[in-house]
């Protein structure tokens, strides 16, 4: 782990949509090189702090610092996938902060592009249209244009859902990747055992519950208290792990309007 | 044949007219593809109708349109914007309020019986009376429409692709929605000379519209609605000349008649209908 | 000042104004609760075009508008009515069509005697006692839809899933609604003209909600208000021979605005002596 100053700082961090915190008491630190598994409930604030650390949100109280701009990989529902784009061009959006607003990406910005979306896997898909693309291609074109902006934070919003095995394997090892560049990364996640895996964990339940190295952090207790009783002990099965699993219910997908 | 075809455009009025379709066109299909991708068309509609007050008094008050079309589109956007705020009416309520409100206010303005005559054809055009200074005016504001496009390119399309993660890579939400409207007042004044501020919204949405349903890609398409609407509207001229019907609604008629055929071909052709 | 009463065709305008108010009234918090303000708006600019042919063929200009009104009511309104995202650019082309056929068709193909700007913005002071009859029927209409189906409107408005769920399936309902609209818009045409129907049918029930939530007082005060404003409106349209449609918005308008600002002054007050509001 690096001993460099981190990249995002948070100290008793509250953010909220009005003048009501909807997430307060968040006390983290991103350092390079490192991957952090934000766990929380549908509505427990992981897209809230995001949204704070992309500067959407200002901070109702507390801190929060961070080194250099953040990428983000989001949801793909929420873009539009009927929109008149290529993987190309949006890998190419990376391309517009950092150039002065006259300047359009040009050939040399067009490069870095393609050469970002080889590095995906995706290079023979360039010029398709960005909707076409299924789940797991779209997560890593997002990628791809994070990687143009060559954004030293990566902030990744439930980057597994819909996945099938294989791309989420190819997704977790594009991230180790981005952490080996010395990169930080922030995965929001529903999958408690695929956090384990990761360096830290942060766990968010309108405030947060703990911060740590998975192994340490990923107790009984915290987990009930993060996702309110949704846990479930399954006792082992026949031939497979001994003992007892923790296991996690689905969320239920209320049709919340916030 | 080719009298009948040429015959119209012998006149200097017509020969005019032409070229204000082609100015039109050029601003319609272009911005037209930006609005009718960020669903604002009936955004459009109402804002270009809530500056009808705002042309009109610039109008009666001897002052330049385009101030008066600017003031007034400022005054209805953010009179939407307050409206939609207000607890329990929500945004199409509101939007119906300020609206209704302020075209009244401009059809109280313009319909006033000792108004000078000119004030009428803000509500319905007067293509054929375009001026060689109208013309010039409009296709100065056509090229400032066309490179504000270009430079704003990247933007408006990071913005229109995903607002929430727009600001993540530099473009700003709030710059992009500043910018539509900014262009879309001066679209309006481009073609409020030709169609009147009733029937605006048939070149700003019916080509762009059209146009999406033919092209997947932003330049064909963009393109495509420009070709789309200098062809309409040049086909509204025809018929104007040889039916003797109003030529703003003969233009804002086969422009709107140009997007069901693209949505009739799409059909059979068994393209998903994007409306 | 008050002459003007004294003229038999503004009293009959008087009337129509009033009778108008009831339906302004139940059915406009309807139209508020619902969000249906595009579909009334669009409603009567669609029932435009039907009124110019219905007059130039010379059959009953309501049923012509109401026909196309009935029209636009099934095919596009049923778009406009449900959500408008995704039929955006149709719903908007409809009624730049509308319009633009009515222009057409008024202007060069029938001739009309009727001016299009009286067409587009109402002529109050020229309405007959059909006009009145129409909006003696809507307002009855109004009034007993509204007893009768006015429970089923406001579950449905409040959460259309849940009320698919509590068993209120049938659609005739809300059917009934959008009927009863499209007729109130294309009663309010002779009055307030194909664009302006919002008018009455929208900024009175909108400003009287910023006061009042509850059903009853609000319809009860809509209905005054609209009265009021129309009165006004017309009084005011008489004496400055402004159109009465114009008239009408600009005193509504008006008004809301003033309701706007007084109740934003009254939170800022509130909020700031640590009142709660």
């Amino acid at each position: 782990m690096s001993e460099l100053a981190p990249l995002v700082a948070a100290d008793g961090l509250a953010v909220g949509y009005g003048a009501a915190p909807v997430l307060s008491a968040v006390a983290f630190d991103l350092r390079p090189g490192e991957r952090i598994g934000v766990l929380g409930p549908n509505g427990g604030g992981k897209t809230t702090l995001f949204r704070a650390l992309l500067g959407e949100l200002k901070p109702l109280a507390g801190t929060l610092q961070l080194a250099a701009r953040c990428g983000t990989v989001p949801q793909t529902e929420r873009s539009r996938l009927d929109f008149p784009v290529s993987a190309l061009d949006v890998a190419l959006m990376g391309a517009i902060a950092g150039r002065p607003w006259w300047r359009h990406p040009g050939r040399a910005e067009r490069r870095a592009a393609r050469a970002a979306l080889d590095r995906v896997g995706l290079a023979e898909l360039a010029d398709r249209s960005f909707g076409e693309l299924s789940g797991g291609q779209r997560q890593r074109v997002l990628v791809a244009r994070a990687l143009v902006q060559d954004a030293r934070i990566v902030l990744l919003d439930e980057p597994f859902t819909g996945l099938d095995a294989l791309s989420i394997r190819r997704l977790e090892e594009l991230l180790d990747e981005l952490a080996r560049e010395g990169r930080g990364v922030l995965i929001a996640t529903h999958d408690v055992e695929q956090a384990r895996a990761w360096d830290r964990v942060l766990c968010l339940n309108r405030r947060q519950i703990a911060f740590g190295p998975p192994a340490q952090t990923l107790t009984l207790d915290v987990l009930a208290a993060t996702y309110g009783g949704s846990i479930v002990t399954l006792p082992a099965v026949a031939g497979g792990a001994e003992g007892e699993r923790l296991a996690l219910l689905p969320p239920h997908h209320h049709d919340h309007e916030h | 044949m080719l009298d009948w075809l040429t015959e119209p455009f012998s006149q200097g009025i017509m020969q005019r007219a032409l070229l204000e379709i082609v100015v039109l066109g050029v601003v319609g299909g272009a911005l037209g593809c930006w609005i009718v991708l960020a669903e604002l068309s009936y955004g459009a509609e109402s804002l270009a109708h809530g500056m009808f007050p705002g042309l009109v008094a610039a109008a009666l008050a001897g002052i330049p349109l385009a101030l008066g079309g600017a003031a007034g589109i400022v005054v209805a956007a953010l009179a939407v914007a307050l409206a939609g705020r207000i607890p329990g009416i929500g945004g199409d309520n509101g939007v119906a309020v300020v609206v209704t409100t302020l075209f009244g206010l401009g059809a109280l303005l313009a319909l006033s019986p000792d108004v000078p005559p000119g004030i009428q054809g803000l509500l319905f055009g007067d293509i054929l009376g375009t001026s060689g200074g109208d013309l010039l005016l409009g296709a100065a504001l056509a090229a400032v429409v066309v490179a504000a496009l270009r430079l704003l390119h990247w933007r408006l399309l990071a913005v229109g692709f995903d607002r929430a993660s727009a600001r993540s890579v530099g473009a700003s939400p709030l710059l992009a929605d500043a910018a539509l409207l900014v262009l879309l007042a001066i679209a309006v004044l481009v073609a409020v000379q030709g169609l009147g501020n009733l029937l605006v919204v048939a070149v700003l949405v019916a080509p762009a519209a059209a146009a999406r349903l033919l092209f997947r890609r932003l330049l064909p398409m963009m393109a495509a609605a420009v070709a789309i609407a200098v062809v309409a509207g040049l086909a509204g001229l025809y018929l104007s000349y040889y039916a003797k019907v109003a030529a703003g609604a003969a233009v804002a008629g086969l422009m709107v008649a140009a997007y069901l055929l693209a949505r009739a071909g799409a059909a059979v052709a068994g393209r998903p209908l994007r409306a | 000042m008050l002459d003007a009463f004294d003229y038999p065709f503004v009293q009959r305008a008087l009337v129509e104004v009033l009778l108008l108010s009831v339906a302004a009234g139940t059915l406009g918090t309807w139209i508020v609760v619902r969000g249906l303000a595009f579909y009334a708006h669009g409603v009567a600019a669609a029932a435009f075009p039907g009124l110019v042919l219905a007059d130039g063929l010379g059959f009953s200009a309501t049923l012509g508008a109401f026909g196309v009104a009935l029209l636009f009511a099934l095919t596009v309104g049923q778009l406009a009515a449900r959500a408008r995202g995704g039929h955006d650019s149709l719903t908007a082309l409809t009624l730049v069509a509308a319009l633009a056929i009515g222009i057409v068709l008024a202007s060069d193909v029938f001739h009309s005697g009727a001016n299009v700007e009286t067409l587009l913005f109402g002529s109050l002071l020229a309405v007959d006692a059909g006009d009145v009859r129409l909006a003696a029927l809507v307002a009855a209409l109004a009034l007993l839809a509204t007893w009768a189906l006015g429970q089923r409107w406001l579950a449905v408005g409040f959460d259309p899933a849940a009320a698919r769920g509590l068993g209120a399936r049938s659609p005739l309902p809300d059917l009934v609604l959008l009927a009863l609209i499209a007729l109130a818009a294309v009663a309010t045409l002779s009055a307030v003209g194909a664009l302006l129907s919002t008018a009455l049918l929208v900024v009175p029930a909108a400003t009287v909600r910023m006061v009042t939530r509850r059903m009853l007082p609000w319809q009860a005060a809509t209905v005054a208000l609209a009265a009021a404003e129309g009165t006004a409106g017309l009084w005011l349209s008489f004496e400055t021979n402004a159109p009465p449609g114009a008239t009408i918005a600009v005193v509504a308008g008006g008004l809301f605005a003033l309701v706007a600002l007084g109740r934003g002054a009254h939170t800022m007050y509130t909020r700031t002596r640590g009142v709660a509001a």
